[in-house]
């Protein structure tokens, strides 16, 4: 038995060896990520417009950095350096909870696709760096230009270390409600009445064409607080003119609006807003589904019947919720619906 | 035993004065095998007398000596229990041995050049006797001992006939990766060949120029199986530290067979083997592949119109009726078939102990199972030892072997040519000089002709000049020939053949001189203090030179020849592709002490300085010091009667192992153009002088443990060890603002540790009918980066084709796989994550319709958060070289029979399956031809609401958007582990009563099947057959299953 037990001894003094020679892991480098001195931000100074979300995407560098990173907005403060708690504290912004694409049937099923949530104004992608202002932004609490803004610092870090981007800039730009815009981005004064069409194929009873530029204008007005979008055309003279008379226009998927009503002066749609609601591409947007595009049509015979395809187009955002009109302007000659 | 030892001994010299007086008588006799069943008669057992060697038997364990009629003789064999005996004026004596156990004493070590009594070597060392290597025809011996020594990996990874795999032992201990896609190699780290006394080293000059790779001829392959001996394994410092210049990477040395009878004995090994085309992939044929992609087409295009306008504009989906595209060809039926081949092998050797030769002529043909590959081997080998008086031996040896590959149109290790024909559509017709698909004539037409010429030639002089006093010199010269022709029809070079013709010729001086002294401080009359010093000096001058040319504009197919009349110099693209010219200095010292062979200490010292050093680096001091402690010595174990040994090694030491060449330590300066009508001398500015080049270094502490119980029933080894490499070497590019290009750096370091062991049991009676014994390997190895150039933390190595990232991470393994993380498939729309801020789904690149995910498309984890997947979101993933390694082996006989299993494993360890994800990917390319794959064979998504493994193949508008099969992807990383069954080998031995009837002394056959097959979870067809970086890929060359008939006949 007692040789057993030298052997027990033996094998616990191979093993304390063994546990030695282990600890030698003790010497290799720990598996942490590295922070590069290469990363950066490529932008410090961000001007989003208040009134509608903004992202800021590809504004860092990652450089020798190792993924993933912590991204975390510090300092939040205002230019002379007092706290900025509107920045700071959460508020009710509307979240996107499922894929926006067109196909919606009403503004319900649209709605169900987005939440309140409360979160600060403005964040920063906790492991992209990426920064963005949320819609409910507006210029009563945030201020906007000519206002120096804000100054806030980012840190990153990872388990390799952390670092600082300092007095990054934050100088938001008052609300522009539409775009395209008559409003100056900083003032937010009108420096126009009205704003130009994208694209004009119409002649006028003159026997001009017409352009975009002076002769057809298009005016936007907010008439209320409800969810809604009218589009009304009217002549030299501000005489309204039959949308009917755009007798090739698809009115159905104009806009992605429901419960058209069209009369002789106007149309109107029941929409949700913003218009276009996401940056998704759908049959109501340009192809790049950053604007909601809309195009009136009519075929008339021209000169030596020729088929003459007519349209009036406009690109448009709408930022702000309301019951907006769209007036289309011809401002100097009436269109030509008449055959020749 | 011991008393009876004594007892003889005080026999012998009571009787001596007798024995002088006694007339002198003839005695004969037999010496049998009493452990066998049918007491086989034992040859080459040496006969002595008062400790003189006096005879040995023959081939039928006869002999004949004239001694004494009361002399006391006694016989003794390797591997058997001594026999005294008295011979009591017999004239005839019938002498029974038998099989020893764990007779430490008679076993003994070589390594560091020396043997040693096993109780004495301090070493992590691991034998395999040459009989465990029979019976399975080999191109390259190496590849037998698969699974056999712990912490010896190696896999077999190309089926290529006459190409070794990767060996490396105790983990990788170079992490730089050349080439890129499925072409990217691993530098090997083979470890360091001396076969009988000579260094060999493998990595360095690879044959025919094919230097990116592993594979080649391996220096082993130039022995045939059948004429081994034993190979010995060396895995730590203690064991390796007097390799020192080269030993790194470990040491294997490899011992021949000698002769040892006086009759000489001839003995005939062959076999014929068939190799057999394993399972191939499956491809969709003819009219259904055209139906596949039209029904494809027609069902994801993003319009019906623009599918119908893509099917009529594609002549091979709308064309049916045209003949040429109306066919339904099997392709991979034109590359792969069985064969039939052969391996023989002749060996005579014979004489006794003053005076012995072996002679050993092998040939071995195999043809690859791809059509024009093949190898061959001729071999002549031949020994002999001449030892006129006890105090001096000579012995010399001259190895010849002529080896000559065919590869093909490829290059052995990958055949991308059979590889890219074999995925041609089945539509198109089948191979003809006027076929669109030129690598199939590639394959076929290609004459490819590699021939290896190796002559080593060894003399080794011992004297003992005094007592104890030893001094040897070894002289080896081994030169090596290659050959490389390459004629490629005009057919396939725009009507001009293309030859190409290759040589190198690498030669190697070598010469150890060496001296060893042993005395001993006697205590109570026995030896106690023994003191053994040895030292050597080592000079090694290698010298490798290749030529090449090519000529583009040879007259026609027939006429092969001259290659001369080049109309200019580029199409002449000749000239000398390598040259290096190295030379070695070693001095190295070895003290070793015991105590009564209980306490075992060693100090070896090495210097080494080697012509590829910078000025600056100096020679290299490579120290060791190992002790071991042989506890069952000890008196307090005397009474311990099952423990037949035990013992406790420690070990530190260091060894190296060359980098770069001599250019990168003193610079390169070449003829440049005349100026001023004088020549001019150039700096190469493509890398600055590191005067400071180092080799190398790796340095390894060893714990082990060994013991063997109940009269080696049960053996068991266990070793611990770390291994730490510095200095590897890697180019570094030097910033732009610097004339030079880039730098020979040696400023990355990488760690080994891990656990080995090593079991034996043979768990029947001793006096059963049935021998059953059974030896199991284990070994685990980590291992972990531990520096990077400049101090920096990580590194990527960019990997263009395919984008299969290398990390390089201090503190976790080297070689990580950096890869997008694959989290199955969305199943339905609602599935893809949505951006808060901007309402729009998960996306790849732009704000393309297209680009968004969908129901269908893999769920790819977006790291950074943003919403669109890029470069960035890959993550760390795997590893690919293999963490635990080890086999079991199992030899049962009975009677005349015997059957030997013998299996491997590999686990922990990940394999990318680009061969998978071609296939895949193969599907979002409809417009172009390609062999498909069908796609029953993959769990796919289909409808929404589907959970499968795979995404939506077909979606072939959005692939290039989306990438979805992209090679770079944890969906391709699989478990690579798998369980091989190696061999299965029957072998019946005829009774020997029978066989020398015929004149034959023993007969055996044998039946052999191996690559048998793999139990795994891996997708891919095989497993062991990926690149070292563990990449499936689908050029490679399958492994074929083997069967083998042989016959083995002594005379």
């Amino acid at each position: 038995m007692k040789n057993y037990r030298y052997i027990l001894k033996f094998y616990l003094a191979f093993v304390i060896v063994c546990i030695g020679l282990s600890s030698c892991k003790k010497n290799l480098p720990d598996a942490r990520l590295s922070i590069a001195n290469d990363s950066k931000y490529t932008r410090t100074v961000f001007e989003p417009v208040l009134g509608r979300s903004t992202l800021f995407s590809n504004i860092f560098q990652y450089g020798n950095s190792s993924r993933p990173l912590d991204f975390k907005i510090l300092n939040m403060r205002t230019f002379t350096g007092e706290p900025a708690p509107e920045l700071t504290l959460n508020y009710p912004v509307l979240v996107w909870k499922g894929v926006y694409n067109g196909t919606e049937k009403s503004i319900a099923e649209i709605e169900a696709k987005r939440t309140i949530e409360y979160h600060p104004l403005f964040e920063i992608r906790p492991h992209s760096g990426d920064l963005f202002m949320w819609a409910a932004a507006n210029s009563n609490m945030i201020k906007a230009q000519p206002d120096s803004g804000y100054v806030f610092d980012v840190e990153m870090s990872n388990s390799g270390g952390r670092r600082y981007f300092q007095n990054m800039r934050l100088m938001p730009l008052r609300e522009r409600p539409y775009e395209p815009s008559n409003l100056d981005p900083i003032t937010g004064q009108g420096t126009a009445i009205s704003v130009n069409p994208t694209g004009v194929n119409i002649i006028g009873e003159r026997g001009q064409p017409l352009n975009t530029r002076d002769d057809v204008q298009v005016l936007f007005k907010k008439t209320g607080n409800g969810n809604s979008i009218t589009f009304k055309f009217i002549d030299t003279l501000s005489n309204p003119i039959d949308p009917n008379k755009f007798a090739e226009t698809d009115w159905e998927n104009l806009v992605h609006g429901f419960n058209m009503v069209k009369d002789q002066e106007k149309v109107r749609f029941d929409v949700a807003y913003p218009i276009p609601l996401s940056g998704y591409p759908t049959r109501y947007t340009t192809v790049s589904g950053q604007q909601a595009r809309v195009v009136f049509k009519f075929n008339r015979q021209a000169f030596g019947n020729v088929l003459q395809q007519c349209y009036l187009a406009f690109n448009f955002n709408i930022y702000e919720k309301g019951d907006w009109e769209l007036t289309f302007w011809f401002k100097r000659d009436k269109p030509k619906f008449d055959n020749d | 035993m011991k008393y009876i030892y004594t007892i003889l001994v005080l026999l012998v010299c009571c009787m001596h004065n007798d024995a002088l007086a006694q007339q002198l008588i003839k005695v004969t006799g037999t010496v049998v095998d009493g452990s066998t069943a049918n007491k086989e008669t034992v040859s080459g057992v040496s006969i002595s007398m008062n400790d003189k060697v006096i005879g040995s038997t023959d081939r039928f364990g006869k002999f004949t000596i004239t001694v004494p009629g009361n002399a006391t003789l006694s016989f003794k064999l390797l591997g058997y229990d001594p026999v005294s005996l008295n011979v009591n004026n017999r004239t005839e004596i019938s002498v029974s041995l038998t099989e020893s156990f764990a007779n430490i004493d008679a076993v003994t070590v070589t390594a560091g050049y020396q043997t040693k009594a096993k109780a004495l070597s301090t070493g992590a060392i691991t034998t395999v006797s040459g009989k465990d290597l029979q019976g399975q025809p080999a191109g390259d011996v190496i590849s037998l001992l698969q699974g056999r020594v712990a912490g010896l990996n190696i896999q077999n990874n190309t089926g290529a006939p006459g190409f070794r795999g990767s060996v490396t032992i105790r983990g990788i201990s170079n992490i730089n990766v050349s080439g890129s896609g499925n072409e990217s190699f691993l530098t090997p780290t083979s470890p360091l060949y001396v076969i009988d006394g000579v260094p060999i080293d493998d990595n360095t000059e690879f044959s025919y120029g094919f230097q990116q790779a592993g594979p080649g001829v391996s220096p082993a392959s130039q022995i045939p199986p059948e004429d081994i001996e034993e190979i010995s394994v060396l895995k730590d410092a203690a064991a390796t530290a007097l390799y020192g210049s080269r030993g790194a990477y470990g040491v294997i040395l490899i011992t021949t067979k000698r002769g040892n009878s006086r009759i000489p004995v001839v003995r005939y090994n062959g076999s014929t083997f068939l190799s057999m085309v394993p399972k191939l992939r499956s491809v969709i044929g003819g009219r259904d592949e055209r139906m596949l992609i039209i029904q494809q087409i027609l069902a994801f295009d993003t319009s019906r119109n623009h599918a119908i306008d893509m099917i009529n504009n594609t002549p091979f989906l709308s064309d049916s009726l045209n003949a040429y595209y109306n066919n339904s060809t099997n392709w991979q039926s034109y590359f792969y078939k069985p064969t039939y081949n052969q391996n023989h092998n002749l060996s005579i050797s014979g004489g006794d102990v003053r005076f012995n030769y072996k002679a050993n002529l092998g040939f071995y043909d195999e043809n690859g199972i791809q059509e024009n590959t093949g190898y061959s081997r001729y071999n002549l080998n031949m020994n002999m030892i001449y030892n006129p008086t006890d105090r001096f031996r000579l012995e010399s040896q001259l190895n010849n072997s002529v080896q000559r590959q065919r590869m093909g149109s490829g290059n052995g290790l990958l055949n991308s040519g059979v590889a890219n024909s074999a995925q041609a559509s089945s539509l198109l017709p089948a191979p003809s000089l006027y076929s669109s698909v030129n690598s199939v004539l590639g394959a076929l037409t290609t004459d490819d002709d590699n021939k290896v010429l190796t002559t080593a030639a060894n003399v080794n002089l011992h004297y003992d000049l005094f007592k104890n006093f030893k001094a040897s010199t070894y002289l080896n010269y081994n030169g090596t020939t290659g050959t490389k022709d390459n004629f490629s029809p005009a057919a396939l070079n725009n009507n001009q053949a293309l030859y190409y013709a290759y040589n190198d010729r690498s030669n190697t001086l070598y010469n150890r001189t060496q001296v060893q002294y042993v005395f001993s401080l006697k205590e109570k009359g026995e030896d106690a203090h023994t003191f053994n010093l040895f030292g050597f000096s080592e000079l090694r001058s290698s010298f490798f030179k290749s030529d090449a040319v090519l000529s583009d504009r040879v007259v026609n197919d027939q006429l092969r020849g001259p290659l001369t009349k080049q109309t200019s110099y580029l199409s002449s693209k000749g000239g000398t592709t390598r040259y290096t010219d190295t030379r070695q200095v070693a001095f190295a010292g070895q003290f070793s002490y015991n105590y009564k062979q209980k306490y075992v200490l060693d100090f070896n010292y090495r210097l080494d300085g080697l012509s590829t050093n910078g000025p600056d680096a100096g020679y290299k001091t490579n120290p060791s010091i190992s002790a071991k402690w042989n506890f069952d010595r000890e008196a307090f174990m005397d009474n311990v009667s099952w423990l037949d040994f035990g013992d406790i090694r420690l070990s530190y030491g260091s060894n190296i192992t060359p980098n770069g060449n001599i250019y990168q330590a003193y610079g390169k300066y070449f003829g440049g153009s005349q100026y001023n009508n004088s020549s001019t001398v150039i700096n190469d500015l493509g890398f600055v002088p590191n005067l400071k080049l180092e080799p190398t270094q790796a340095t390894t502490y060893n714990v082990g443990f060994d013991f063997s119980i109940l009269k080696n029933k049960f053996t068991f080894t266990m070793d611990s060890y770390y291994k730490q490499n510095d200095n590897i070497f890697r180019d570094k590019r030097l910033s732009t603002s610097n004339s030079f290009g880039s730098i020979g750096s040696t400023e990355i370091s990488n760690v080994n540790y891990g656990w080995e062991f090593q079991a034996t049991a043979r768990p029947l009676n001793t006096n059963s009918p049935f021998k059953w014994t059974l030896t199991g390997s284990f070994a685990i190895n980590r291992e972990v980066l531990a520096a990077l150039p400049d101090g920096l933390r990580e590194m990527i190595y960019s990997d263009p084709t395919y984008g299969q990232d290398i990390y390089y991470r201090l503190g976790i393994n080297s070689l990580s796989n950096y890869l997008y993380n694959t989290k199955g498939v969305y199943s339905t729309n609602a599935d893809v994550p949505v951006d808060p801020v901007t309402g729009l789904p998960y996306r790849v690149g732009n704000n393309g319709l297209l680009n968004y995910f969908r129901a269908g498309d893999p769920i790819f984890t977006d790291l950074d958060g943003n919403y669109v997947l890029n470069e960035y979101d890959r993550v760390i993933a795997g590893n690919s070289q293999p963490q635990i390694t080890g086999g079991f082996f199992s030899l049962l006989q009975y009677k005349n029979w015997s059957l030997e299993v013998n299996t491997s494993f590999t686990l922990k360890r990940d394999i990318l399956n680009n061969f998978m994800a071609s296939q895949l990917g193969s599907f979002g390319s409809p417009g172009s031809m390609g062999a498909m794959v069908p796609p029953s064979e993959f769990d796919y998504w289909t409808q929404a609401g589907d959970v499968s493994v795979y995404g939506n193949p077909f979606d072939f508008q959005r692939a290039s958007l989306l990438n979805p099969f992209r090679y770079n992807q944890t969906l391709f990383q699989e478990d690579g582990s798998y369980f091989k069954l190696n061999a299965v080998k029957v072998y019946y031995n005829f009774n020997q009563s029978l066989t020398q009837r015929y004149g034959m002394n023993r007969v055996s056959v044998n039946f052999t099947a191996f690559n048998l097959g793999y139990i795994t979870k891996y997708s891919g067809p095989n497993p062991e057959n990926v690149t070292a970086l563990g990449r499936d890929y689908p050029s490679n060359y399958p492994l074929p299953k083997q069967f083998a008939l042989g016959l083995n006949i002594e005379f």
